[in-house]
């Protein structure tokens, strides 16, 4: 066994030599390498992971806010009907307030004229009854020198 | 054993000592790496020791290990300073690894909380192994020689090639499966996954469990070992006979188990664990 290890050169020195140095490089690239790049590679994720939540936060807010926006739209679509048929209603009723008006005005128009149309008929019929008479007093004067 | 191979050594020399002189003479211009080692292939199985600080024998292959660690522990340095929230592209790599790592073990162990908690152990592993394999590849490693004791040894050496690097390790992964078992299961669970009297037959099978547990230690180290230090001596024996391109597809092909063998190194880690905190079979319902 003892010519085995000679033969092979093992010696405790340099064994004890080789764990320590493989001890020293371990916690070494432990230390140096494995923690930080963990901790680089787990903040990492761990951003990524936020940065997927807050997307899926973002779409929904966006889901919301078309809904909300569609609600706005249909509300204004209803209260302009409401307004154009307000004003619809309000034009017929004027129209028909000026139409009363200007049939009144027109009624009164022909009154006035009716009236003063008898009014000069009459006087015309006064005329000619003078007129008339005039002429019936000429005749009998005429036919009484005549007569003479 | 060593008498084994001591023949074994004798056997190379026998085998390329006339080639090898042939070689030294005729290709002394470009083939000075094996010139240098005197006469044949230069194999040696344990790391050569290059000077002793205070009595600390430092080998080949500890410094190269020592400047694997350094290497990655500089990186590591630079790419935390880089760290952002939006990553450059070294981090989107590193990102994408340990991403990849982590959620393979969670689908493994069937946890993320202890995933994340052997993480950095099985990262590590497998960072280490790879970069420890892969700078053995940088030219220099095996070829640059140093005078120790009035004789020639390489200055550096694949940190693996060495069986103390690779059972380091091993003991590593052995102590945090055993334990992980014992911690998660509790003591008793744990022990009577192998110490079962149940039935004979649960009895043969737990001893035998035992023993392979206690064989992952040296299945661990020699996988390693034997992988890299045998991929060592084979881009050795090519360059030796044809110093240029034959060596390229070893060489790749040495990058690739290089890779291989971290991954092996760290997955065998994991699963073990995952053996270790499964419930013991007696529990389940047949």
């Amino acid at each position: 066994m003892e010519s085995l290890l000679t033969a092979f050169g093992i010696d405790g020195k340099l064994l004890l030599a080789q764990l320590v140095n493989f001890g020293v490089l371990f916690v070494a690239l432990t230390w140096l390498l494995y923690k930080p790049v963990m901790k680089t590679l787990d903040e990492r994720a761990a951003k990524i992971a936020q940065g997927v939540e807050d997307a899926e936060l973002a779409s929904k807010k966006a889901e919301t806010a078309d809904e909300d926006a569609a609600k706005v739209v249909k509300g204004a679509e209803t209260e302009a009907e409401g307004i154009v048929a307000g004003a619809r209603d309000l034009a017929g009723s004027e129209k028909a307030r000026i139409m009363k008006e200007a049939e009144a005005r027109a009624a009164q128009v022909a009154a006035d004229a009716e009236a003063r149309a008898t009014e000069t008929a009459a006087k015309a019929l006064r005329d000619s009854e003078k007129e008339i008479a005039r002429l019936a007093v000429l005749a009998a004067e005429k036919v009484l020198r005549e007569g003479k | 054993m060593s008498g084994v191979l001591a023949q074994l050594g004798s056997f190379f020399n026998n085998l390329f000592g006339t080639p090898v002189a042939f070689a030294a003479t005729e290709a002394a211009g470009h083939a000075e790496g094996a010139a240098e080692h005197g006469s044949g292939i230069h194999v040696v199985l344990k790391a050569e020791e290059v000077f002793n600080l205070a009595g600390f024998p430092i080998t080949n292959s500890l410094i190269m290990t020592v400047i694997s660690t350094v290497l990655l522990i500089a990186f590591a340095y630079f790419v935390r300073s880089k760290l952002a929230m939006i990553p450059g592209k070294l981090q989107a790599g590193v990102e994408m690894l340990f991403q990849g790592v982590l959620d393979y073990m969670a689908e493994t162990l069937e946890s993320k909380a202890l995933a994340r908690k052997f993480f950095p152990l099985i990262m590590t592993i497998f960072l280490f192994v790879l970069v420890a394999n892969q700078l053995a590849f940088l030219p220099g490693v095996g070829s640059i020689l140093v005078d120790h004791a009035g004789s020639m040894v390489p200055l550096l050496r694949a940190p693996a090639a060495d069986l103390n690097m690779t059972l380091a390790l091993a003991i590593i992964a052995f102590l945090v499966i055993e334990i992980t078992g014992v911690v998660i299961l509790g003591f008793f669970k744990y022990a009577g996954k192998y110490v079962n009297f149940s039935s004979p037959v649960n009895f043969a099978v737990g001893i035998i469990e035992l023993l392979s547990n206690i064989g992952r230690l040296i299945s661990f180290s020699f996988r390693l070992f034997g992988n890299v230090f045998a991929g060592e001596v084979m881009i050795v024996v090519a360059l030796f006979f044809v110093a240029y391109l034959l060596p390229v597809p070893l060489i790749a092909f040495e990058v690739f188990v290089g890779f291989i063998q971290a991954v092996v190194f760290s997955m065998l880690t994991l699963f073990f664990i995952k053996l270790s905190i499964m419930e013991p079979h007696g529990d389940e319902a047949h």
